[in-house]
């Protein structure tokens, strides 16, 4: 194998490595949002756990805080090119 | 003055294949927006015409594969880069004619990879850049796309599946907007850049542009233009058939698909290499289907997909060469591709105005 091809596929592996990343990371910090919110929802209607609720809701917005910051970042990958 | 006409004709037939890529590709990049009800028609269309625009102003490295890394600019002349060009147009029309599966990104590198084969011979062909840019990653990125996905959904239903069913749906409906927007997005800049990428090899042929130089900026807002408009104009066809040709799922597997696809695409673009944009998403679509119930995907796609991906390049190589060994047939001035361009627009107007008479066409995919 010659050496532009090694690099063409040390460039395949990131690409799969960063789509593995990209894709998984961002699924689980937005589902992580979600479970954030319905616990909130559903401890907030209750009344009687208002520190679990703060907490469901921190978690929420870790989640889109997390989702945010990787678009982001994957923009300024991508344009920085 | 004969070049210069050549050019002219290469890119407005450039821009067209641009337009023509985005109006098949609008169903893909809305219908899984639109199938959960994450997006009401008219805004997804919208939308993704406008990201799509912009997604061709954020990378250029396709571009730059495309202009550099396929064949020898060294020795390509505009009339091989017309040949090319056709030869993909006429494997893609064909294929919508049968409604056979293809890929217009794979067709369009046959092409100039056939036409450059008949004109110069196998030596204008760089086989390294051809296998490693564009052969493996149109095999590795729809298998890629599949397994994140159906990964992603089993992640999902992991986390949130206990959860009440209304507060999850909406929840990744919102999702939806963001993902839909990232996979028009990468569209825009995968496909968009494959334009790019033709038009300036073109230049650099004509000795427009020096060898290895980037897409000028006109080249670059021409491109996301025609695939914008392209986009926009293929969506209220498909408004009208989305009930029929949209795969159903719920607004977690359509985010797990949609976030799948754009990782990948985006991940290869930045890294340069063209992708079937099509196949991606419809591996993504079929990652996130089969992760739930297998018998859920249609399992067809899969094999028209395989299909595409063994026919395309060496059938629309084979279309390249013989337009550009008919082209030549006139000189090597502006005459044979004046000719050829002629023909081609009868034969598309004629089967146009067959296809209307005879029912609704099978579009083929990005």
């Amino acid at each position: 194998m010659t050496f532009a091809a090694l690099i063409e596929s040390k460039e395949m592996l990131e690409t799969v490595v960063a789509s593995v990343i990209a894709g998984l990371g961002v699924t689980s910090a937005f589902s992580i949002a979600i479970w954030g919110v319905g616990r909130y929802t559903e401890l907030s209607s209750r009344g009687d756990r208002p520190l679990a609720a703060t907490g469901a809701a921190l978690v929420a917005a870790g989640g889109l805080a997390v989702v945010g910051a990787a678009l982001v970042f994957g923009i300024v990958v991508m344009t920085s090119n | 003055m004969s070049s210069d006409v050549i050019l002219v004709i290469v890119i407005c037939t450039a821009l067209a294949f641009d337009f023509t890529n985005g109006f098949h590709d609008t169903a893909n990049v809305v219908a899984t927006s639109i199938s959960t009800g994450a997006a009401r028609p008219q805004v997804a269309i919208a939308m993704a015409a406008l990201l799509n625009f912009v997604g061709a102003f954020i990378s250029i490295s396709v571009a730059a594969t495309v202009a550099n890394d396929v064949v020898d600019a060294g020795v390509i002349t505009p009339t091989i880069v017309f040949a090319g060009l056709i030869g993909a147009i006429t494997w893609n029309l064909i294929t919508w004619w049968f409604g056979l599966p293809s890929s217009s990104s794979h067709a369009l590198i046959g092409g100039v990879v056939g036409s450059a084969v008949a004109a110069v011979g196998f030596d204008a062909v760089l086989t390294e850049g051809l296998v490693g840019k564009v052969l493996v990653p149109a095999v590795v990125a729809p298998v890629l796309a599949f397994t994140v996905a159906g990964l992603a959904i089993g992640i999902i239903y992991r986390i949130v599946g206990k959860q009440r069913p209304g507060i999850v749906s909406r929840g990744f409906k919102h999702g939806q907007i963001v993902s839909g927007g990232l996979l028009a997005l990468a569209h825009g800049t995968n496909d968009a850049q494959k334009t790019m990428g033709i038009i300036t090899l073109a230049l650099i042929a004509n000795g427009s542009l020096g060898a290895g130089a980037d897409p000028p900026f006109w080249v670059i807002f021409s491109a996301a233009a025609a695939i914008a408009l392209g986009t926009y104009s293929g969506g209220w066809r498909i408004i009208k058939t989305t009930g029929t040709r949209i795969i159903k799922m719920d607004a977690a597997q359509g985010f797990a698909a949609q976030g799948a696809g754009a990782a990948v695409i985006l991940s290869s673009t930045h890294f340069g290499f063209p992708l079937s944009t099509t196949h991606v998403i419809n591996g993504g679509v079929m990652g996130a289907g089969a992760a739930k119930r297998v018998s859920a995907v249609r399992w067809g796609v899969a094999g028209n997909i395989l299909t595409a991906w063994l026919l395309t390049l060496p059938a629309a190589a084979a279309f390249g060469a013989i337009v550009y060994g008919f082209t030549h047939i006139f000189g090597e001035g502006a005459a044979g591709p004046v000719i050829v361009s002629l023909i081609a627009l009868g034969l598309v107007a004629f089967m146009f105005l067959r296809r209307a008479q005879r029912g609704a066409p099978v579009p083929a995919g990005g």
